[in-house]
């Protein structure tokens, strides 16, 4: 009988802030790509799952970078990938808490990189909004479209903008609960039921902000007051401060 | 336990909140000034408590044990032997004042008075009695038979024994109770608003259309429905003075701006569901 031919397994290659890393590993992995990454303070990764590497496999298909919280550690990120793999392989960039647009800047090979929408705990969600810049042409839309396909996710394509959608709402409701927590107005037990019994929110503010952690909304809302510029984007003094003693929701 | 409940004004919420009560065995007297109010709030009742029995809720006999526990009156004084009456007039707060101060006049000292009010602010109501430890804030949404939650709003001055009469009177009802102190738009009001505010936001930077961001809340986020069906269901005018009113009590704080797009559409008649259009069109109630 003749052999079937076993095509080798697509390498996707991730760095970033660790909790989206982990997450991106199990997607991919579970989808049938071999994961190479690199990230700092990532626990235990399940050896058969994926490879830790500092240095770059060389048949890389897919680079996905994901870092929004060291905006300096993600331009290092960038301009490494950029310089070590081929100029076909696509990048796909979290542009939550800086453009796409920004991020291309930072590279010499501006028509591989894509924005695309990376917070913690969204990597089950079955849609993902993906951001091209000016310099990302349809093939490379295209190909980003058909790796997110790949790993059971339909993309909605949105314009390039700090925040993008689904982050730029729910950090805004959780800055509000933080500032309604920091005038006493209400416990967080109370804010978490009113909004879930009352609006059919799915999460509670407060659970939300433990879900995603306090520093990656941070991240986000201090990118959405830098860009924008507008007083609606002031964060909460209570919220900063619990993102950067890096705890949780203080409980009362 | 609450036997006596008087509400006054016999509006959507006010005969809601009369029928929930009924419901749970409480005697209501539902005053209001107009008699033909009155009168087709009853009307309204009656269809209610019929349908919960065409579909199976009630049995007929709770239905109409329901129906005679709501006593329909045009005095103010009827209201006299109320435990607590719950005030659910217009959101005018010199209309309010002025009907708190006869409420204190013509009911026991112990009578609970409090506002149903989502916009205005409970401490200025009770300054106008001089029992403003009886005095809180008790906000229903709507639709008050569906949503499980009530907001109880204290002031510095109303007493815990108040609270606590409260409480146990929303547990007879099978309410949940959500603890707040006076403040501009409590928390439901003010938590709900960066999920509309923002998305038109978003809308009016077109980072993306209406559909999409529906589509992202809905897919990404979790939520049931995107903002802007939300908005279609809630009423265009309805959230928009909702929003005026939270800018306003919050001394103009550019959180609680209201946005240009949603004004220019109440300007033009699109309110949403109940007019066949607001972000999406709608034929005999569907999209």
């Amino acid at each position: 009988m003749p052999r079937v031919h076993q095509p080798e397994k697509a390498v996707v290659y991730i760095l970033g802030d660790s909790p989206m890393v982990e997450e991106y590993i199990v997607l991919c992995s579970s989808h049938g790509y071999a994961v190479a990454y690199d990230a700092e303070g990532i626990g235990a990764v399940d050896a058969s799952l994926a490879r830790k590497t500092a240095k770059m496999p060389e048949n890389v298909s897919f680079a996905l970078e994901l870092t929004n919280i060291d905006l300096e550690k993600k331009r290092k990120n960038l301009e490494a990938l950029d310089k070590a793999l081929p100029v076909t392989t696509a990048i796909v960039s979290s542009s939550v808490t800086v453009s796409a647009t920004e991020q291309s800047s930072w590279i010499h090979h501006k028509s591989r990189l894509v924005g695309f929408c990376s917070l913690p705990t969204l990597s089950t969600a079955s849609l993902v909004e993906v951001a091209p810049t000016v310099f990302s042409p349809a093939e490379t839309i295209q190909v980003v479209q058909r790796f997110f396909k790949s790993v059971g996710k339909e993309i909605e394509l949105v314009q390039d903008r700090v925040g993008m959608v689904f982050p730029r709402i729910v950090c805004q409701i959780i800055n509000e609960a933080a500032f309604v927590l920091q005038e006493e107005v209400a416990s967080p037990q109370d804010i978490d039921l009113a909004m879930k019994l009352g609006a059919n929110f799915p999460f509670g503010p407060i659970e939300w902000a433990d879900k995603l952690g306090m520093q990656q909304v941070y991240a986000v809302l201090s990118a959405l007051h830098r860009d924008l510029g507008e007083e609606r984007y002031r964060i909460s003094p209570l919220l900063r401060q619990m993102a950067l003693s890096g705890s949780w929701w203080k409980r009362m | 336990m609450v036997k006596h409940l008087g509400i006054v004004g016999a509006g959507t919420m006010g005969a809601a909140i009369a029928q929930l009560a009924a419901l749970a065995g409480i005697d209501v007297v539902l005053y209001d000034i107009n008699d033909t109010v009155l009168r087709q709030a009853l009307e309204r009742l009656k269809r209610s408590l019929n349908k919960a029995v065409e579909i199976g809720e009630l049995t007929a006999e709770q239905s109409t044990d329901a129906f005679t526990r709501i006593h329909p009156r045009t005095r103010l004084i009827d209201l006299s032997h109320s435990d607590i009456v719950i005030e659910a007039v217009i959101e005018d707060l010199r209309i309010k004042k002025d009907l708190f101060k006869h409420l204190e006049a013509g009911t026991k000292p112990t009578t609970i008075l409090a506002s149903n009010t989502s916009s205005l602010s409970v401490t200025a109501i009770a300054s106008a009695t001089h029992r403003p430890e009886k005095v809180v804030g008790l906000h229903f949404l709507y639709p008050v038979e569906i949503v499980k939650i009530v907001e109880v709003a204290r002031t510095e001055e109303t007493s815990e024994e108040t609270l606590q009469r409260c409480r146990d009177f929303l547990n007879q009802l099978g309410k949940t109770v959500i603890s707040v102190t006076d403040s501009p738009g409590f928390i439901f009001n003010r938590i709900v608003h960066p999920f509309h505010s923002e998305a038109l936001q978003i809308l009016g930077e077109h980072v993306a259309d209406a559909e999409q961001i529906d589509r992202i809340m809905k897919s990404e986020g979790g939520f049931p429905f995107g903002p802007f069906e939300s908005l279609d269901i809630v009423g265009l005018d309805v959230s928009l003075n909702t929003t005026k009113a939270l800018f306003e009590s919050s001394s103009g704080d550019s959180r609680f701006r209201p946005h240009p797009i949603q004004k220019r559409m109440v300007e033009s008649g699109h309110l949403g569901k109940k007019s066949g259009r607001g972000f999406y069109t709608y034929e005999e109630g569907k999209k």
